[in-house]
């Protein structure tokens, strides 16, 4: 298995990341519901996790896998974060979408 | 062994801290806050009594406290002088400011006055500025001091604020002073530009340097504006502090403030008077005497305005019919006689003038706001009349200030006012100036003595001409004690310093005064009337008989003089109902009475010197204003456009992050070379 993916070479990771990261950008940019922007940003996080583990495998150093690891710990919390976030804006404004909570403009 | 000295900024800072407390918890205190004020006066008295007694010891004090700015060529600095001025100076303002407190009880708040936390939060913050005034060991600390000095005296005078008179007397004052002080501060900074230091004493003050200046041939380390000659631009530097002196001792031209600033209340009047406003310009001479002893034309200057106000100002109090507005002319003719010393070399003369009239100014003030309580406020004299066998104490402790103030023997304003003249006509002998100065002094001497008791009678002696005349108001204690303490020593000041009796008797050492600022018990080198005498340009003429002769001749003329006026007053006004005679004096008391039109002068100057004010208000508002708020604006309106890009939505600020990393991509590309 470690053979097959060493045996691919490393731009078609970082396609592979480039193309998760885009489509977790284009989703922040274009949706205006506040759990597919949580959902976006999972996929860009991951995007990064797969260059770690990319380059990871590539140097055969396992410091981009620890870091890999370490992302999915801050993804997590701000998971956790996000939630509580779209549960008070959902509180406050009855439904969650991200264009009508404009208080905070000048 | 506790150092008195240490406690030189406690004598200024309790009358302050009685001013915080009047004014922050004033109203919830017995009195208004009067009992604060009176225990820092009488602390401050009795530290000063006993830094004077360490000075007695042979010590003196000359340090700098505090450098609140320092640079490579100036050191700006608080600091604290005393020496035998200082501490003579510290001990009368504080006793007068004591008894004026003591005195306001009766008269304030007796009287149910309003706003009293005010009145003695004013008061105590007017003894500090003195106070530091007086302690001030450079130029600088004393102009500051001088100006918060002149801002009590706008706080006090308009203290009945809702009435028309005071606040316009307020500002009046408050104006014409600082018209002074402006030259004075051009000044200080003169003396900065000139000497590097504002010091007043010690090897490295600008009267030693100024002194060494003019002994070593073309003025060797001091600047001069474009090399002009030392000695013309040392009088061009003293002739501009004199103009806050002017100012703050209101002589002519710049006296007008004072008459309007009768307004005040009459202890406030006492205070201003004796010890603390009308005082600072004088002082300010005295403690700087070592410069203008260097300077002759100055000090012709000086004698020359002060023998002229003298005079000018005695012949305004002849024709008033209020109390208060005679003291307010006897307190310029008064102050005149000072300069007049000061300009003649009487250094000692005017420090003895200062003292005892202190003590009587105060006393005259005090015993005619104890009138103006017995009248209810009432201050013309041709209302009262008859007021001796009814307040037997403020009779004849007024009588005692009254003949103290004429110059009757033995009082105290005898022997300071003989001093003063003596010593201008000594040294007039030899200088045409001065003798016109003691001309006008001796001048004055009669035109004193007839107000004094013009007033006396009109409003003690004869018979009452009103019914409240008939019935006054009685005083209380705290009237009557503060009288009593004055009164005692409006006799004997006097004798601190007889040096007639010395002369004629040939009794050695009873001219205490002289040799106190002489340092013969202590103080600082150069800061002594011998000095000051040693670098003075004058020398001692005499008349027939040699120096014996012309103190004899000296005195006996001017008390003869000051007999004429008292008698003539006593023929005119001691009779049981006086007319008014000064419908005799026709056209002249019109212009007596107006003050010689010099008010209606100064409005006319203010009106012809409109145009200018309003070219510099122009300037201000426009050029000087215009930058500033040119500045704001544009940064306003800068910024209610660009926050503009702050939306709210939280995709368009997605949106600029992704277009900002774009831009920023584009940028290190570029710059990397990476589409080439």
């Amino acid at each position: 298995m470690a053979a097959v993916a060493a045996s691919i070479p490393p731009q078609w990771y970082l396609l592979l990341a480039a193309g998760v990261f885009s489509i977790g950008l284009f989703g922040i940019l274009t949706r205006s519901d506040a759990l597919y922007f949580l959902m976006s940003v999972e996929l860009m996080m991951n995007a990064a996790n797969i260059n770690f583990v990319a380059f990871s495998l590539y140097y055969g150093d396992l410091t981009g896998q620890v870091f890999a690891l370490f992302v999915i710990a801050l993804a997590a919390a701000e998971v956790a974060i996000g939630i509580g976030i779209i549960l008070v804006l959902y509180r406050n404004f009855g439904n969650i979408d991200v264009t009508v909570p404009t208080e905070m403009r000048w | 062994m506790v150092d008195a000295f240490a406690y030189v900024p406690a004598v200024v800072l309790l009358p302050f801290f009685s001013f915080l407390v009047a004014l922050g918890a004033g109203k919830y205190l017995p009195k208004g806050g009067a009992f604060g004020g009176i225990a820092a006066t009488a602390g401050s008295f009795l530290l000063s009594l006993w830094i004077a007694a360490t000075v007695a010891g042979g010590r003196a004090y000359n340090e700098t406290l505090y450098t609140w700015a320092g640079g490579d060529q100036f050191e700006l600095t608080f600091g604290a002088l005393v020496d035998p001025l200082s501490a003579l100076m510290l001990v009368i303002v504080t006793l007068v400011a004591l008894l004026v407190h003591v005195f306001s009880l009766g008269y304030m708040n007796d009287e149910g006055e309003t706003g009293l936390p005010r009145y003695y939060a004013g008061l105590g913050l007017f003894t500090a500025s003195m106070l530091g005034f007086v302690v001030a060991d450079n130029l600088l600390m004393a102009f500051m001091f001088f100006e918060l000095v002149g801002l009590c005296s706008y706080l006090l005078i308009g203290f009945h604020f809702r009435e028309p008179g005071p606040p316009s007397a307020a500002k009046k004052a408050f104006l014409v002073t600082r018209f002074g002080d402006y030259f004075f501060l051009v000044g200080v900074v003169a003396v900065f530009a000139t000497f590097g230091t504002a010091a007043f004493a010690g090897e490295g003050s600008f009267p030693a340097l100024a002194e060494a200046a003019l002994a070593a041939d073309g003025g060797a380390g001091v600047w001069t504006p474009g090399g002009l000659d030392v000695g013309t631009w040392f009088t061009v530097v003293g002739l501009l502090v004199l103009g806050g002196v002017v100012g703050k001792s209101a002589q002519f031209p710049l006296h007008t403030w004072l008459p309007d600033a009768m307004e005040g209340p009459t202890p406030v009047s006492a205070l201003i008077h004796a010890a603390t406003m009308v005082a600072a310009g004088v002082y300010l001479v005295a403690r700087m005497y070592g410069f203008y002893a260097l300077t002759p034309t100055t000090l012709a200057v000086i004698a020359f305005i002060g023998g002229f106000t003298a005079l000018f100002a005695a012949t305004m109090g002849v024709v008033k019919d209020e109390l208060k507005q005679v003291l307010a002319y006897s307190t310029i003719s008064q102050y005149g006689y000072m300069m007049l010393a000061l300009g003649a070399g009487g250094y000692v003369a005017a420090v003895f003038h200062l003292t005892t009239h202190a003590f009587f100014k105060a006393l005259l003030f005090l015993g005619a706001g104890s009138v103006i309580i017995a009248m209810h406020h009432n201050e013309d004299m041709w209302d009262m009349g008859g007021l001796r066998s009814r307040m037997p104490v403020t009779y004849y402790t007024f009588l005692a200030g009254s003949l103290a103030l004429a110059g009757i023997f033995p009082f105290a304003g005898f022997w300071s006012k003989d001093e003063v003249l003596y010593e201008a006509l000594v040294h007039g002998l030899n200088e045409p100036l001065l003798l016109g100065g003691y001309v006008m002094g001796l001048l004055a001497v009669p035109v004193t003595a007839f107000y004094t008791f013009r007033m006396v009678f009109l409003t003690f002696h004869g018979e009452p001409r009103t019914d409240l005349a008939e019935d006054p108001e009685p005083v209380r204690w705290n009237v009557k004690g503060p009288l009593t303490v004055l009164g005692t020593l409006a006799v004997v000041t006097g004798f601190i310093n007889m040096v007639p009796v010395q002369k004629v008797l040939g009794l050695e050492g009873i001219d205490y005064l002289h040799r106190w600022l002489d340092n013969e018990w202590g103080g600082i080198a150069g800061l002594s009337s011998h000095h000051y005498a040693d670098i003075g340009p004058y020398s001692s003429g005499s008349l027939v008989g040699g120096e014996v002769g012309t103190v004899l001749v000296g005195a006996a003329v001017s008390l003869g003089l000051a007999l004429a006026g008292l008698g003539l007053a006593w023929r005119l006004y001691n009779v049981a109902s006086p007319a008014e005679h000064t419908a005799k004096l026709g056209g002249i008391k019109d212009v007596l009475y107006n003050n010689y039109y010099l008010d209606e002068l100064q409005v006319w100057i203010a009106y012809r010197t409109e145009d200018v004010a309003g070219g510099a208000d122009v300037f201000d508002q426009g050029i000087i204003d215009g930058v500033v708020n040119g500045v704001s604006s544009v940064s306003l309106a800068g910024g209610s456009r660009v926050r503009r890009i702050q939306t709210g939505l939280v995709s368009q600020y997605a949106a600029m992050l992704t277009l900002g990393l774009i831009a920023l991509l584009v940028l290190v590309g570029v710059n990397g070379g990476w589409f080439l």
